[in-house]
């Protein structure tokens, strides 16, 4: 490349801001539009598995079944070997929980709402400490027996406060119906959670409502220093418990969390289905019942256990998240033809008012290559310039909208922190819409610019003279 | 010499076991046959009135009730007595001997959702412990139907075009009802009885049975069952929790006699948390006419639905 070439260029750039203004908008506007769209699925998929994190309580979890007197599994287990293996599992560990899981249903008054309540170890949970913010109540409080946290959607439904009794009924572990009574110790935002409105409670009451002995749990949440370990720290376990003669299975079929062993009444939803589906008679699926299969009906207290991650359990809500980024590209894709268009038009003019000039600049001494360089080095300045501009752009607007506060209990909530989008932007993913701006501006100039370079310079003066 | 010995005893080998293949054979055949025989097979008409048999019973769960000798006074009732009285009960409820087909009316009260009312159709084939529910009213969910057959139950959705697994301990359409009352009654089976007392329901003398589950895997642990002796029907039934609270009662107030059942028509179920909270069940149209074996199909659920 040779100075002059781009000297050439940015002059004729600058020669028609109009035209410049015009074709660089276009250009900008699409950068810009696949930069936000970029940025905000990249934090969508980041807040959706902070978010599953909190509603399964643990980056890697592990789901222990155990067949009953009826063959029948039952979300149960009561090996404590499970959670020493895990605890001794080298994969960036932070904490090892045991959690307990039902749908409930909490009664107050008159009223009715069905909600997950989850069984938490406060004395080794640091996750929710860390990740709820509490609006009425303290933690402290949550250490009583028999006391519940609530989310804020869920208090307000009922006008409940802090010291409030409510009534709870839902299935023990093997299907029973059993009611029991808790207090309202503190409620947090759901706002700042996701929109979850799980209800939690000191992990022993809860097994003792699911009729659980002392020594077993449903489920194992390993809450890691990094969650991009999830994969790797689930092979691993998965891989130790095997080989200590576990039949262990993987996949995202446990769905966020454990369950109680008997769906309940809208049992129709996430990991109750698993569970449903591994305890139907006649079923057939993943997960747990994978490993079920080929065995026949499991003889009583066999236990089968399932280890799943965040990134699977977010797939479900991650794969809308593929359609939104799939939406974007075709977005993006539409609007680089129309501006590779634009540019290639552009160029045409411009090759019909510039063939004096061109004629010229041969006849001094330009050779045709050099002509072809200058168009081409013009499309490139215009383009990647303006996908600069489109791309810089979209730092203020997309943090900007990420101030904006959305609803989160609608649709996308899960994917919201806090009630807010977050827009995430990632250097490699922006170098890549410059990259490929650029490259389709070469190929919307490529042909004026070649159509330029054979112009013959005393046919162009003589047309033009 | 030796060589001759030596083929003969080859030859006997081989006949004994030739011989014994076939008997394996047989046996194999026989047992193969059983195993998936499932139920006996049905009446002239399509399976309804074939003899009594009956999926998921005891053996002996019909005939050891016919002769049963109740005590005249219902002071005297023993715990065998009065489970011998609920089998009674079930049996008397149920149509093992023929298939059912009726309307269903219900209404539910919810303080939360207010009134609703829904019509279904039902057709039940006891002995198989199988059923067929579709939706009739109200238009806007006209179609939607549940299947149990070979102890599985699902939904089906006639917009989805979708089968979902439900279980019978769901409740039906948010009420106070569950898929299992429109089942067949078993409550014989699956509990025994822990209390006996006397008393009286209205202008009924009634033996009240408290009653334990014999396994963990029963919804409601303990029930409360109020027999009219005289008539050997329930009259009503409360449920209780694991922990001893009442989650439902069940009211049986009307019966109608249809050959040897006794059919209750109307029953009503309260809700134990909110009491204001309810759902009346209406039968009519009762019908023992025999029904098609392809009623129970999810292919006719579909087919029906459209």
């Amino acid at each position: 490349m040779r100075l002059i070439h781009l000297k050439l260029a940015a002059r004729n750039v600058r020669r028609q801001p109009h035209r410049t203004i015009a074709l660089g908008g276009a250009v900008a506007f699409s950068a810009l539009v696949m930069a936000l769209i970029s940025g905000f699925v990249n934090g969508m998929d980041l807040a959706i598995q902070d978010n599953v994190t909190l509603y399964s309580g643990g980056h890697v979890l592990i789901s222990g079944y155990t067949a009953s007197w009826s063959g029948k599994l039952q979300n149960r287990f009561s090996d404590a070997n499970v959670a020493k293996i895990v605890e001794s599992t080298d994969g960036g560990i932070r904490t090892v929980s045991p959690i307990a899981q039902s749908r409930a249903t909490v009664v107050f008054g008159t009223r009715e709402i069905q909600l997950t309540l989850r069984g938490v170890d406060w004395t080794k949970d640091q996750l929710y400490h860390d990740s709820l913010i509490l609006s009425k109540g303290d933690w402290k409080g949550l250490e009583s027996s028999r006391t519940m946290l609530m989310s804020a959607q869920t208090a307000n439904r009922f006008g409940l406060s802090v010291g409030d009794q409510v009534v709870v009924r839902l299935n023990t572990a093997s299907g029973q119906q059993n009611v029991t009574d808790y207090k309202v110790a503190a409620i947090y935002d759901d706002g700042a959670a996701g929109g979850m409105n799980t209800g939690f409670v000191a992990f022993g009451d809860l097994t003792a409502d699911l009729n659980m002995k002392s020594n077993e749990q449903q489920q194992i949440a390993v809450f890691l220093k990094n969650s991009a370990d999830a994969e790797k720290a689930a092979q691993t376990i998965t891989g130790e418990l095997s080989s200590k003669g576990f039949t262990v299975s993987r996949g995202a079929a446990a769905n966020a969390g454990a369950s109680n062993g008997t769906p309940s009444q809208d049992s129709s939803t996430g990991s109750d289905s698993f569970v449903s589906s591994i305890t139907a008679p006649a079923s057939s699926g993943t997960g747990a019942s994978g490993a079920r299969q080929g065995m026949g009906r499991l003889s009583s207290g066999t236990a089968i256990y399932h280890v799943s991650t965040i990134q699977e359990l977010a797939g479900e809500i991650g794969s809308a998240l593929g359609s939104v980024r799939w939406i974007g590209y075709a977005v993006f894709l539409l609007m680089l033809i129309v501006s590779a268009t634009g540019i290639s038009n552009s160029y045409r003019m411009v090759l019909l008012e510039r063939t004096k000039e061109i004629g010229m600049l041969r006849c001094i001494g330009y050779k045709k290559k050099d002509v072809f360089s200058s168009f081409i080095w013009e499309g490139i300045l215009l383009a990647g310039g303006a996908a600069l501009v489109g791309v810089v752009l979209a730092l203020p607007i997309g943090f900007g909208i990420g101030l904006i506060p959305f609803n989160p209990h609608g649709d996308f909530g899960a994917a919201l922190v806090q009630g807010h989008l977050r827009f995430a932007p990632i250097l490699g993913q922006f170098l890549l819409i410059l990259v490929f701006v650029t490259i389709v501006a070469i190929a919307a100039v490529f042909l004026p610019a070649r159509k330029a370079a054979e112009v013959v310079p005393v046919e162009a003066l003589r047309k033009t003279a | 010499m030796a060589d001759i010995r030596n083929v003969k005893a080859r030859f006997l080998n081989a006949r004994l076991t030739s011989k014994l293949s076939i008997v394996l054979f047989g046996l194999v055949l026989v047992f193969s046959a059983k195993a998936q025989g499932g139920p006996p097979p049905g009446g002239d008409h399509g399976g309804g009135g074939g003899p009594m048999g009956g999926i998921g019973l005891p053996l002996g769960f019909l005939q050891q009730d016919k002769d049963y000798k109740f005590p005249d006074d219902i002071t005297k009732y023993t715990a065998n007595d009065f489970l011998m009285l609920v089998r009674r009960t079930d049996i008397r409820s149920s149509f093992y001997n023929s298939d059912m087909s009726a309307t269903i009316s219900m209404v539910s009260v919810s303080p939360d959702r207010g009134t609703f009312a829904n019509k279904e159709q039902i057709f039940r084939r006891d002995k198989d412990d199988a059923f067929l529910m579709l939706m009739v009213e109200p238009e806007s969910r006209k179609g939607q139907g549940m299947l149990r057959v070979d102890n599985n139950m699902w939904r089906y959705d006639p917009t989805s075009r979708k089968f979902t697994h439900t279980t019978l301990k769901d409740t039906y359409e948010n009420s106070t009802v569950t898929n299992n009352d429109f089942r067949r009654w078993q409550r014989s089976i699956d509990y025994s009885v822990e209390k006996l007392s006397t008393g009286t329901l209205g202008n009924y003398k009634v033996i009240i049975g408290e009653l334990k589950a014999n396994n963990d895997e029963v919804p409601f642990p303990y029930l409360k069952m109020y027999i009219e002796a005289d008539r050997k029907i329930v009259l009503k039934v409360e449920e209780y929790s694991l922990s001893m609270k009442l989650l439902r009662t069940a009211y049986y107030t009307q019966y109608v006699q249809i050959g040897d059942s006794f059919v209750p028509t109307v029953q009503i179920f309260q809700d134990g948390l909110i009491p204001e909270k309810r759902s009346q069940v209406t039968y009519t149209d009762i019908s023992t006419k025999p029904l098609p074996d392809y009623y129970f199909t999810k292919e006719y659920l579909e087919r029906v639905s459209q």
